[in-house]
C-alpha cells in the first residue's frame, strides 16, 4: 500500500510541479517543423542555416518581396547605386532602426556583420565569391556604405539580400564584441520584428514581437514559437488540437487535410529533384552523350510525379534548372527541351553507344531532410533504368557517407540525388558556381570548358541583358549535353489552422515569409 | 559495504575509462560531420577553414588528450551542430529524460503490480489469462506503432490529451505510457513467479495458519519477498528508460537524451556522442549500484562480504 501511495505521489508531484502548457491563444503564432537544421542562431558561424526564424530575428541589408524581387521597403538600405565603372556599391540606410538591445544601426554595424561573414570563419557557403570580389568597405557616414570591389560587379545587391543566404543579415558590433561569438549565438540580438526569447535545443525557438516595427508595423502576433517535431503524425495531431498554427506535412497527406478542412499553403517548385552523376567521366559509358540521353529518355517523370509525389510535383528538363531564375534571365523551357518517355529510343541509343546488353550502374539510395520520398524516388528510377537494360544497383547510404563519395570523386560514374532549393538568378549563379565550373573541384558534377567560360563572365559582367544571355546559355548546354537527369519540381505543403487567414509563403529559398503573416501592414 | 561501493566504483571508473577509447575511435569511423554542417556550395577553403576552427585538423591523440582532460573537469566540450556547450545540452534534456523515466516507471509499476499479484493469487483463471495477454501485447507491439496510434487516436481524433512537446501533467500521459506498457509485461511475469513462489513457502503457510487476514498475507508477507528480482529488473529498465527512448522521445517531440543522442548520432556530432554515451554509462553505473544497496534493505539477510 506504502509502495502505490509513492507511486501515485510521484504522479501527482508531476502534475504539481511540471510548467502547466502554453495557452495558445490569437496572438500566439506557432509553427511546427520537421527540421529546424543545425539550430544555430548565429547567421555566419552556424553551418548550413535556414532562414525561417533568423529572418524574423534580423534584418537584411536588402530586403525581397516575398516573390524575391529586391526591395526597398524591406531592408535597412532605402536606395542603393553603382559608380559608373561598377566597382563601387553605395548603400543608403534606413535612419532610426534600433537592435533589440537598443542600440542604434549604423553603418559600422554593416561593415562588421559584412567583415564577419565573409571571413574565414564564416560557415555560410556563399562567403567564397564575396571575398574574392570584396577590395574594401567604407563607412562615410552612419547611415551610408560603400562596398569597393575588385572587379565590375552586378552581384552585389543580391548576393546582400534575403534572396540569397544568410551573409546580408544585420548583426550587432557592439554587443558582439562584448559578449563574444558564443554568447551571441545563445542569446542573439539583431534588428528585426521578433526578438529571441528563449532556445530549448531539439524542442523549440520563441521569439516576442516588439511593439512596432519599420517593416511590418504593429505585430499581429506576440509572440512566434518555432517547435521541432519530427514525426509528422505527432505534427498533424498538434495541428488538429489547435496546438501549432502552421505544419509542414508531406505531399501523401495533403488529400486528407483538405477534406478536413485545413488550408494548404504551398510553396510551388521549392526544390528540384536531380540526379547527377560522380565524376570524372572518363572511361565511364555516361562519357557518352548517348548514354546521358538515353537515361533521361528512360524516365517518365509525370508518372513519378504521381505516383511517387502525389501529384504535387511536376517534371523537370532542364539539368540545374532552378526555375525561379527563370523570369530574370528570361530564359524557357521549349517543347523541344522537354524529354519524352521514349524507353524504346533509350534502348537504341544505348545499342548506338555500344552498350546494347548495358551496363552496371551505381544508385545511392538515402532519405533527405524534407524529403521523405527519397529512397522510394530512387527505387523507381532506377527500375526505370532497368527497363532499358541498364544494371543499377542500389547502395543504401547516409546522405553524408553520398556527399563524401561525391566529393573524393571515389565512386566514379555512380548517381545520387539532391533536392536542390529554388533560388533566384543569382542564387542559381552561385549554385552553378559550384556545381558547374570546373575550377570549383570538389562539388563538381559537370566539367565542360564552354560553360567553365560562360560561369567566368557572368561575375563580371555589368551588364544585365548580357548576363541573361549568358545564364540561357548555361541552361541550353546544361540541356543539350544531358548533363544530370532532372527528375521533378517539388511543391512543398505546408497546413495551417482554420483560422490562420491568408498567407504567401513566398519564393525565396529557405524562408517562408512569417513577418508577412504577422505585418499588420498587409 | 562501504567496501563493496568502493570496489564497484572503481570497476565503474575502469569501465568508464575504456568506453571513453571506444566511442571516440567508433564517433569518427561514421564520418565527416562538415558533410551535414557545410553546404553543398561550400569550397575547399570552406572546409579546411571550419576543421581548423572546429579542431577537427588536429591528430587523433591529441584531439583524445584533450577531450579526456577536458572531460575530466566536466567540460565535455562545444556541440559541432548546435555549437553550444555539451554540458548545457546535457544538462537541458537529461532531466527530461529522466522525469519521463520516472513517469513511465510509476505507470508500470501501478500496472504491474496488481496485475503480477492478481495473476499469482487466481492462478490459471480468467484474471490470470487476461494479465497475460496484457503484458504480452506490453511487450510485442512496436514502440513505434504504440505511439502512432495514441496520437493519431487520443491526440489527433478524440483530443484528449497533448500530442507531442513537454509541458503540464497531461503531456506526460501518452510518452510515459507508450514507454511503461513495454515494462509491464517482464516485471509482471517476474512478480507473479516470485510470488508464486513465496505463496507456495513454509513462512506463508504459517502465517496463513496462525489466522493473519489473506490480504495481508499476500500483499505485505508475501510481495516484499517477491521483490528482489523485480527490483533487479526495475532498477536495469529505469536505465534503459533514460538513455534509449529514442523512438517515443522523437515521436512525441520529447527533448530528451535519446534524441539528443539520436540527433548527434545523425550529424556526427562527435563531442555530444561521446559525452551521452559516457553520461548514459556513468547513470547505468550509479543505478546498478543503487539496486545492489537497495537488496540490503528489501532483504536484512543480505551482506556484502569480500
Amino acid at each position: 500500500m506504502r509502495l502505490a501511495i509513492g507511486i501515485v505521489a510521484v504522479l501527482l508531484a508531476f502534475a504539481l510541479g511540471a510548467s502547466p502548457a502554453a495557452a495558445q491563444g490569437k496572438s500566439d503564432l506557432t509553427v511546427a517543423l520537421s527540421s529546424f537544421s543545425t539550430e544555430v542562431l548565429d547567421p555566419v558561424l552556424g553551418g548550413h542555416v535556414v532562414k525561417y526564424y533568423m529572418s524574423l530575428m534580423f534584418d537584411y541589408l536588402v530586403g525581397v518581396t516575398p516573390d524575391g524581387q529586391l526591395s526597398r521597403d524591406t531592408g535597412l538600405a532605402t536606395r542603393w547605386e553603382p559608380s559608373s565603372d561598377h566597382r563601387r556599391w553605395t548603400f543608403y540606410l534606413r535612419k532610426g532602426v534600433k537592435f533589440h538591445n537598443g542600440d542604434e544601426v549604423t553603418s559600422e554595424d554593416v561593415k562588421f556583420s559584412l567583415q564577419r561573414a565573409i571571413g574565414k570563419r564564416s560557415t555560410t557557403g556563399y562567403a567564397g565569391p564575396l571575398r574574392a570580389l570584396f577590395a574594401d568597405i567604407e563607412t562615410p557616414a552612419p547611415d551610408r556604405l560603400v562596398i569597393v570591389t575588385k572587379d565590375p560587379t552586378l552581384i552585389i545587391p543580391t548576393y546582400l539580400s534575403r534572396s540569397l543566404s544568410t551573409e546580408g543579415m544585420i548583426l550587432p558590433k557592439k554587443y558582439i564584441e562584448a559578449v563574444g561569438d558564443d554568447a551571441f549565438a545563445q542569446k542573439p540580438v539583431g534588428s528585426g520584428p521578433f526578438r529571441f526569447v528563449e532556445q530549448v535545443t531539439g524542442s523549440h525557438i520563441k521569439l516576442a514581437a516588439v511593439d512596432n516595427h519599420w517593416r511590418i508595423g504593429v505585430p499581429r502576433f506576440k509572440t512566434v514559437t518555432f517547435k521541432l517535431v519530427p514525426e509528422e503524425t505527432t505534427r498533424i495531431a498538434l495541428l488538429r488540437r489547435g496546438e501549432v498554427d502552421i505544419a509542414d506535412v508531406s505531399r501523401e497527406r495533403v488529400k486528407e487535410l483538405e477534406r478536413e478542412a485545413f488550408p494548404i499553403h504551398f510553396r510551388r517548385e521549392e526544390a528540384i529533384l536531380t540526379m547527377w552523376w560522380v565524376l570524372p567521366r572518363d572511361g565511364q559509358p555516361t562519357k557518352d552523350k548517348r548514354v546521358r540521353e538515353a537515361l533521361n529518355l528512360a524516365v517518365d517523370r509525370n508518372e513519378v510525379a504521381q505516383s511517387i509525389f502525389a501529384g504535387h510535383a511536376d517534371p523537370a528538363y532542364v539539368p540545374l534548372g532552378l526555375s525561379w531564375s527563370y523570369r530574370d534571365i528570361g530564359f524557357k523551357v521549349s517543347s523541344e527541351m522537354q524529354y519524352p518517355y521514349d524507353p524504346a529510343r533509350a534502348k537504341k541509343l544505348l545499342a548506338d553507344a555500344g552498350f546494347a546488353s548495358g551496363f552496371p550502374l551505381t544508385v545511392h539510395a538515402y532519405q533527405l531532410p524534407g524529403l521523405p520520398e527519397g529512397k522510394a524516388f530512387a527505387e523507381a528510377i532506377a527500375g526505370y533504368w532497368q527497363k532499358i537494360g541498364v544494371q543499377p544497383k542500389l547502395v543504401p547510404v547516409d546522405y553524408p557517407a553520398f556527399r563524401k563519395s561525391w566529393f573524393d570523386r571515389a565512386t566514379p560514374g555512380a548517381v545520387g540525388y539532391y533536392n536542390v532549393a529554388n533560388r533566384d538568378w543569382i542564387g542559381t549563379y552561385a549554385l552553378l558556381e559550384k556545381q558547374a565550373y570546373s575550377k570549383s573541384k570538389v562539388s563538381d558534377t559537370v566539367n565542360d570548358p564552354e560553360i567553365d567560360g560562360m560561369i567566368e563572365q557572368v561575375m563580371r559582367q555589368t551588364d544585365k541583358e548580357k548576363i541573361g544571355v549568358l545564364m540561357r546559355n548555361v541552361y541550353t548546354r546544361l540541356r543539350s549535353e544531358h548533363y544530370g537527369v532532372p527528375v521533378v519540381y517539388l511543391h512543398s505543403p505546408y497546413a495551417a489552422a482554420k483560422t490562420l487567414g491568408k498567407w504567401n509563403p513566398g519564393n525565396v529559398m529557405y524562408d517562408f515569409f512569417i513577418d508577412e503573416l504577422a505585418s499588420s501592414k498587409r | 559495504m562501504a567496501r563493496f561501493v568502493l570496489a564497484r566504483l572503481v570497476q565503474s571508473l575502469v569501465a568508464l575509462a575504456i568506453l571513453s577509447v571506444v566511442v571516440f575511435v567508433l564517433a569518427r569511423a561514421t564520418g565527416d560531420p562538415l558533410h551535414l554542417i557545410l553546404p553543398m556550395s561550400a569550397s575547399e577553403e570552406d572546409y579546411a577553414n571550419a576543421r581548423r576552427y572546429l579542431g577537427l585538423d588536429r591528430p587523433y591523440v591529441e584531439q583524445y588528450a584533450s577531450f579526456v582532460s577536458r572531460a575530466l573537469t566536466g567540460d565535455f566540450g562545444t556541440s559541432l551542430r548546435a555549437r553550444r556547450p555539451v554540458g548545457e545540452l546535457i544538462a537541458q534534456r537529461l532531466p527530461n529524460s529522466l522525469r519521463l523515466a520516472a513517469f513511465a516507471m510509476s505507470v508500470s509499476l501501478l500496472l504491474a503490480f496488481p496485475l503480477g499479484v492478481l495473476a499469482a493469487v487466481w492462478k490459471g483463471t480468467g484474471i490470470d489469462r487476461a494479465a497475460q495477454v496484457i503484458a504480452v501485447l506490453g511487450q510485442s507491439l512496436p514502440t513505434f506503432w504504440v505511439a502512432i496510434v495514441l496520437i493519431e487516436v487520443v491526440a489527433g481524433r478524440l483530443q484528449w490529451l497533448p500530442a507531442g512537446g513537454i509541458g503540464g501533467f497531461t503531456s506526460y500521459v501518452l510518452p510515459g505510457f507508450t514507454l511503461g506498457w513495454f515494462v509491464v509485461a517482464g516485471m509482471m511475469r517476474l512478480l507473479r513467479s516470485g510470488m508464486l513462489e513465496v505463496l507456495d513457502s513454509e513462512y506463508v503457510k504459517l502465517a496463513r495458519v496462525k489466522g493473519v487476514v489473506e490480504s495481508r498475507v499476500v500483499w505485505v508477507h508475501a510481495l516484499k519477498n517477491a521483490l528482489i528480482p523485480v527490483v533487479t529488473f526495475a532498477g536495469i529498465y529505469f536505465s534503459i528508460l533514460v538513455t534509449t527512448a529514442i523512438v517515443v522521445e522523437t515521436v512525441f517531440a520529447w527533448p530528451g537524451l535519446g534524441r539528443l543522442a539520436y540527433e548527434a548520432i545523425s550529424s556526427r556530432d562527435f563531442p555530444v556522442i561521446q559525452a551521452v554515451v559516457l553520461t548514459t554509462a556513468a547513470i547505468v553505473a550509479v543505478i546498478n549500484l543503487s539496486v545492489d544497496c537497495l537488496y540490503a534493505f528489501i532483504d536484512p539477510r543480505i551482506r556484502y562480504v569480500r
